[in-house]
């Protein structure tokens, strides 16, 4: 019997022993936005479609629903992020792009990523004050109770609509938001998780394309001031569908 | 004799039974452990966060304590933090005035004027993206640090602050409770803050007023004029009668009523962006494009909280409106939701605005017995 009590304790750990645990490595998500393949800095001056000059003062949203994809197998690395451009103040900064780290992935060959652009449904059911801190739908800033939906783009600019110089004439205050406006996205791209080490992915958007009208030319900033109207989320969805076209992956 | 002992020995155990007696703090030679008679037994302290707002994250390293509040009550009140004892937290932070002063700039130690007003401390305990006009600041604990050595404010040292609190003749027990110190040598700055950080989180405001009954707590029974329902209108960019959207959610929205973000809000017009008087978040990031940004403030108890702006320029709630309806001053980086030009407000839809904004008043919170001064008690 005392065999038996030390023979046991022996096999339970010579079995853990040969449990293997799951080998995982990391993936850095790097995110860059252009305009019209220049880095986007805020407050520098770009030139927008007809000659007219524009600064932008806020470019950023979320992602969601962000997965690995394999044949049958996914993986799921994010539920929620926010991409925020609103700090690139110089070419630099603008150039190294903002970072998203996602650690703890099995190892392997992954065929595929998926990304949401915006907020999926379900999280879009919620509000910012269901969550805290540094969570990134806590942002009372892109939560707009009247649509009942969070902001999912923010793309705020001024624009030089006399030509003097200055950018105190007029805004364009592009939000996109509603489940109507949310788009997944799948790209096909060899990405390769290996043990311990971190690899990466860049994307790259290009801001202007954003603008685009869907026939060829570029949305009329000047009388589409902004896209507040819940009723009509015509140019939120030219946003979006515009996004999934821009939105690429460079390396 | 033995007996005459006795007495004696009896009647100091008495006398000093019935007061606390200052123990004078030797640096080099402390008293190790004086204070372990005294029970540590810290009781959790619960918030009453409504519903709507959201959680309050509180530090792993600060939990709260009904302890630890208190003592944080007792020293925000308290003047012995200031260098001649004349200058208390609550000099600048008073309840009645949703804790601010109601000055246009701060008045500190000697009748100093500060640079900046003081900015009300009511639900401080849910930003985290800064404290101060400038988010110089990232916590609680961090901020509470700066007044007492500021030379505006309380032109204290922490080591002056350490040794008086080591030997005053209630402090000491009171930190023992709150953190479980074994002796006086232990309090310390890091203790302090952390007190008084905690009895700030406890600062909540919401659910009383009457647009949250009206709109958030759903009491009924509860009515909005139409002045008032215009207004909000008008602060929401609700408005289904064509009314103008006054801008207002956009850097004071959320349950909030703040997105606890840091915009330039015209205030100073702006050549350049070096060219601002008080560069504000742009001293703290270090970013040209931060220049001339302040945190936008909470509009929770708005009306008991003036003047306005960081540095309490414009006196009343009719000088804002009126601020923003006649345009504000360009600079390169003006928040993108505001302009220049007028907005063009008749004097029915400021009174609208104003009516709305009185509907964020919390008249409970400036009279709650958790709040008040211990020392009047």
């Amino acid at each position: 019997m005392k065999k038996l009590l030390l023979i046991f304790p022996l096999g339970l750990l010579l079995l853990s022993g040969c449990v293997k645990e799951e080998e995982t490595g990391a993936l850095e998500m790097t995110f860059k936005a252009n305009y019209d393949g220049t880095p986007l800095v805020m407050l520098d001056e770009y030139a927008y479609d007809g000659g007219l000059m524009m600064t932008f003062q806020r470019f950023n949203f979320y992602i969601g629903n962000v997965a690995l994809v394999d044949g049958s197998t996914k993986e799921n690395l994010l539920d929620i992020e926010f991409v925020d451009f609103d700090n690139m103040a110089s070419t630099e900064e603008a150039t190294a792009g903002y970072s998203i780290l996602v650690d703890e992935i099995p190892t392997g060959d992954y065929a595929k990523i998926q990304i949401g652009l915006g907020v999926p449904a379900d999280l879009n059911a919620t509000a910012d004050s269901d969550y805290s801190g540094s969570h990134p739908l806590a942002r009372a800033s892109h939560y707009w109770p009247g649509w009942e939906s969070f902001i999912f783009t923010m793309i705020n600019a001024k624009v030089d609509s006399n030509g003097d110089g200055l950018y105190d004439d007029s805004s364009v205050l592009y939000h996109t938001g509603s489940d109507e406006a949310y788009r997944l996205v799948e790209y096909t791209f060899p990405i390769r998780i290996e043990k311990d080490k971190v690899s990466d992915l860049v994307f790259e958007v290009d801001l202007k394309a954003l603008f685009q009208d869907g026939a060829g030319g570029y949305i009329d900033i000047l009388a589409n001031t902004n896209t507040h109207n819940i009723d009509d989320l015509s140019i939120a969805n030219q946003v979006m569908d515009n996004f999934t076209q821009s939105l690429k992956i460079v390396n | 004799m033995r007996l005459f002992l006795r007495l004696v020995l009896f009647a100091t155990m008495l006398v000093t039974g019935c007061r606390e007696v200052p123990v004078m703090m030797d640096d080099d030679n402390p008293i190790l452990g004086d204070l372990e008679s005294i029970p540590y037994d810290p009781q959790p302290y619960t918030l009453e966060i409504p519903d709507f707002f959201p959680d309050m994250i509180i530090p792993t390293d600060n939990p709260l304590t009904v302890e630890g509040v208190e003592l944080g009550r007792f020293l925000f009140y308290d003047p012995i933090l200031s260098a001649d004892s004349t200058q208390a937290c609550a000099s600048c932070h008073l309840i009645e005035g949703a804790f601010t002063d109601n000055l246009a700039l701060s008045t500190g130690i000697q009748g100093l004027e500060g640079k900046r007003s003081a900015m009300s401390l009511l639900n401080v305990g849910f930003y985290y993206s800064g404290l101060f006009w400038d988010g110089r600041s990232p916590t609680l604990e961090e901020q509470a640090l700066h007044p007492v050595t500021d030379p505006l404010e309380m032109d204290n040292t922490w080591e002056a602050l350490e040794e008086k609190l080591r030997n005053h003749d209630l402090y000491p027990e009171m930190f023992r409770k709150a953190f479980g110190i074994k002796d006086r040598s232990d309090i310390s700055r890091d203790y302090a803050t952390k007190a008084l950080a905690s009895f700030e989180r406890t600062l909540i405001s919401g659910g009383k007023a009457k647009y949250d009954k009206k709109f958030l707590s759903l009491e009924p029974g509860i009515l909005y004029t139409a002045s008032e329902f215009r207004g909000k209108d008008m602060f929401f960019d609700e408005s289904e009668e064509g009314l103008p959207d006054a801008q207002c959610f956009h850097c004071h929205g959320g349950v909030l009523f703040t997105t606890n973000e840091y915009r330039n809000n015209g205030l100073q017009e702006a050549a350049t962006l070096n060219d601002f008087d008080d560069p504000g978040y742009g001293m703290v990031t270090g970013k040209v494009i931060d220049n001339g940004k302040f945190r936008a403030p909470t509009l929770r108890n708005i009306a008991l909280s003036a003047p306005y702006m960081h540095d309490g320029r414009l006196a009343t709630l009719e000088e804002v409106i009126d601020f923003y309806n006649e345009g504000v001053h360009y600079a390169a980086n003006l928040d993108e939701n505001l302009v220049i030009q007028p907005l063009g407000f008749d004097e029915q839809m400021k009174q609208d605005l104003i009516a709305f904004l009185h509907t964020l008043t919390d008249t409970s919170f400036v009279s709650n017995p958790a709040f008040q001064n211990p020392f009047e008690e």
